[in-house]
């Protein structure tokens, strides 16, 4: 995968971070090491990880797959306990859209000009198999994958993915911005 | 009327089991005939009788609710042989030689299009009928809005999709595929679309 | 409260609010365009309250809402032509997108067509089971639209409530069909699988428990005064008005028809069952929260019914014994050569589904939900039409919104109990 390899050329491991037997990763003793030992930490450091702890979504449900993001934001699925919870309205205020469901050509537009509004950094999740790539409905309506219209950072592949699957994918785009890794749309520009 | 009764000697169509007295349906004025099946009721009318049979419905027999307006396209219908249900006496008989078993066509249609309006009664005698009547590709039908507002956002979705003008509808526009779409998705002349699907790095 | 002038309309009968010449449609009155006030505002389909892709364009005068205009189509994906390409087993997963809070009844429609068209009977115990599910599933979706509805308007704590509850709900699917949403658990025939042990005990739990439930989101709305200032009164509709737009399940009884289809044409075991079905008269917004309410409260009644029928019943087949549509069982494979080419001809081919067309309905969560089948004989199906309640549903806002303002429209467009998939399809 794209993001391991980053992460070996940084000295870092994917780590998994929903393991409940997991000690602390690597990253975080480096980071509370360097604290420790030094009292500061390089800036770039501390704005990923501001940014990571809280990464407002915007709300952009479309389909079945937005039932399960709504369920994460329910109590069993917390993502309050990754500063989520806060679903912007409004996409000048939100960092990351999870495109949830299916994107018919109609709805083209609005993504992107959702998308366009959106302030820099912001990120990409494209939820489901539908979003990810047209999902069943290879047909005249939907747009076979959403990353035809906006560059998407992690893909999550179900139909619908359960909300751990989508935690997951939200884990790994933490990492990977704590890893330095930056936002899609500086590393490609969107599908052919 | 006399016009309605001359049309309708001799096609009463086939009483299936279940059948609410076909004869009865058919001597409402306008309707062409009438057909059963599965314990559903049809009945065949003329575009041109369509309202005046659809009022009659809703005054004097009680169908005050529209349930759906469906258009079906039956380009290419029959096209293929299609035996019926294979454990069935229509369906494969493998004793006929050279046949490979096939031996009904389905049967042919009118014309192209059929527009099937399904109705149900909300009252103390509660039934449902269906309405159908059929038209060739551009051939209007007169819009039933003032009959039950309801078939407003019906008969949107049946010119959406399947091409078929309302005469009389206040505002025929695309109302599910884009604005500016062209061409009518559900035809069965238009192609499903979608991208090949790549399975392998071989391909 | 409005200072928009009389709107003189021609009537499709006397009394009723249906605007005209479009039902759908709210239009401007000439006066107020006039006065050059009028501010048009479009609540786009990328909107935190509007239940999935829905745009309203609407036209203000201060806070009343004087013209109003529903376009959809944001989610239009589609699914009939796509099922006309597939097996009719293989278009068994399409519907269950279509209304993606009800997916087991969108399910049970398509099914219970071919098993019309068929003429195939199931087995009780699948009936049973089917008739359990889909209840289960109608507290599913009414617990997902309260959390929704009630979040809109400010309530936002019932989200979370209603959302445990859901997690019960999706536990109780995971165990029997597999998977939390979108089961695909019921074949032509009836069951795709047998119904697990523990499933009983775990449904007894959540039944036992559910009422308690209800209670605590009851005690937490009911009474308090916003919330009946925000919907009592708010979004009339006629009991006329109702059926001449095509209105069905919990909208139109709350506008005083007492019509249920599970009561009216029963299918599945619902002619055995013993519940109530709650018809309130005064048509506002208030109303069709207390439908939605009671209706929990009954489908759990039916679930408990339901239980008790099914834990006789060990040991009972699940899916019908039609080799010609359902797969033989696996061990058969090894010892029978006609099961074997059974097998493969329904996997490969497909069964094939007699000449013919039918018009199944059911009272899914947002009404009467209807499937239209049209079958050439062969093994896919020819046209599917899916009769969704929450398309017709949406052509009432114009009818409740007159004489409304903009923060009614929240509520109505709430209340109405829409999902855009089934919408737009």
């Amino acid at each position: 995968m794209a993001i391991d390899k980053r992460l070996r050329d940084q000295g870092m491991h994917t780590e998994r971070l929903l393991w409940p037997t997991k000690g602390p990763g690597k990253f975080e003793t480096e980071i509370e090491n360097l604290e420790q030992k030094v009292g500061v930490t390089t800036l770039s450091k501390a704005v990923a990880w501001a940014q990571t702890k809280s990464m407002w979504p915007d709300t952009f449900g479309l389909a079945c797959c937005a039932i399960e993001m709504m369920s994460i934001v329910g109590a069993r699925y917390d993502i309050a306990r990754f500063g989520m919870e806060a679903f912007r309205s409004s996409p000048r205020q939100a960092d990351l859209l999870i495109v949830s469901g299916r994107v018919s050509h109609k709805m083209a537009a609005p993504l992107r000009q959702i998308y366009d509004q959106m302030l820099e950094p912001k990120w990409v999740i494209a939820m489901g198999a539908c979003a990810s790539s047209g999902g069943m409905f290879n047909n005249y309506a939907i747009l076979q994958s959403v990353d035809k219209i906006v560059a998407v950072d992690v893909y999550v592949p179900g139909c619908p993915p359960r909300p751990e699957q989508l935690m997951e994918g939200i884990i790994r785009l933490h990492e990977a911005v704590q890893a330095g890794i930056p936002p899609a749309y500086n590393l490609r520009s969107v599908a052919p | 009327m006399s016009v309605g009764s001359t049309e309708l000697s001799g096609d009463a169509g086939s009483a299936g089991v279940g059948a609410e007295n076909p004869v009865a349906w058919s001597k409402i004025h306008g309707v062409s005939h009438v057909e059963t099946g599965h314990g559903e009721t049809t009945l065949v009318v003329k575009p041109e009788r369509l309202i005046e049979v659809c009022t009659h419905l809703r005054d004097e027999e009680g169908f005050n609710f529209l349930s759906d307006v469906s258009a079906a396209d039956y380009l290419g219908w029959g096209g293929h042989g299609v035996s019926g249900y294979i454990g069935t006496a229509a369906g494969r008989d493998l004793n006929q030689p050279m046949t490979q078993g096939l031996q009904t066509l389905p049967q042919p249609k009118p014309k192209r299009f059929s527009v099937n309006y399904h109705l149900l009664s909300v009252t103390d005698n509660p039934r449902r009928i269906r309405v159908q009547t059929w038209v060739e590709d551009g051939e209007p039908v007169p819009t039933v809005i003032e009959v039950w507002p309801t078939a407003d956002w019906h008969e949107r979705e049946a010119w959406d999709l399947m091409g078929i003008p309302f005469e009389g509808h206040p505002n025929l526009k695309r109302i599910l595929t884009d604005d500016d779409w062209e061409g009518h998705p559900l035809r069965k002349d238009y192609p499903i679309g979608g991208e090949p699907v790549r399975f392998s790095e071989a391909e | 409260m409005a200072v928009a002038p009389e709107r003189t309309r021609a009537a499709i009968y006397e009394g009723t609010r249906i605007p005209h010449p479009i039902p759908t449609v709210l239009k401007v009155s000439a006066e107020l365009e006039a006065t050059g006030d009028v501010l048009p505002i479009n609540f786009g389909p990328n909107h935190p309250s509007t239940h999935g892709v829905l745009r309203l364009i609407v036209d203000l005068y201060g806070e009343d809402v004087v013209g109003l205009e529903a376009v959809v189509g944001y989610l239009h994906t589609g699914f009939e032509k796509n099922m006309e390409q597939k097996s009719w087993w293989k278009a068994i997963t399409y519907p269950e997108r279509i209304d993606y809070l009800s997916f087991q009844a969108n399910e049970l429609v398509f099914v219970l067509a071919i098993e019309k068209l068929l003429e195939l009977e199931t087995p009780e115990k699948a009936v049973w089971m089917r008739t359990c599910l889909c209840e289960l599933n109608r507290i599913h979706s009414h617990l997902v639209w309260l959390g929704t509805a009630a979040l809109e308007l400010g309530a936002i704590s019932m989200f979370w409530y209603c959302f445990r509850e859901r997690e019960q709900i999706l536990d109780l699917f995971e165990m029997v069909c597999g998977t939390r949403m979108h089961t695909r658990y019921f074949q032509a025939g009836g069951l795709a699988e047998d119904i697990p042990l523990g499933f009983y005990p775990e449904a007894r739990k959540f039944v036992s428990w559910m009422p308690r439930a209800v209670d605590e989101y009851e005690a937490l709305v009911d009474k308090n005064k916003i919330w009946l200032e925000r919907t009592v009164g708010i979004g009339f509709l006629s009991a006329d008005d109702a059926i001449a737009l095509g209105q069905s399940g919990p909208v139109l009884r709350a506008s005083g028809v007492d019509w249920d289809l599970r009561r009216i044409e029963p299918y599945l075991a619902y002619a055995e069952c013993d519940f109530n079905v709650p018809v309130y008269p005064e048509g506002d917004v208030y109303a069709r929260y207390r439908v939605h309410m009671d209706e929990m409260r009954e489908s759990t009644k039916i679930i408990g019914q339901c239980l008790d029928r099914l834990e006789g019943m060990e040991g009972q087949p699940w899916i019908a014994d039609d080799r010609k549509v359902v797969l033989p069982p696996r061990e058969e494979l090894h010892t029978s050569m006609e099961s074997l080419i059974h097998h493969f001809k329904i996997v490969t081919e497909g069964y094939r589904v007699p000449e013919g067309e039918v018009y199944v309905t059911l009272e899914s969560p947002r009404g009467e939900l209807g499937c239209y089948v049209v079958s050439d004989g062969g093994p896919k199906p020819w046209r599917v039409k899916f009769r969704a309640p929450s398309f017709v549903a949406l052509q009432a806002t114009a009818t409740c919104m007159v004489d409304a303002l903009v923060a009614d429209m929240i509520a109505i467009v709430g209340s109405l109990d829409t999902v855009m998939g089934e919408v737009d399809r």
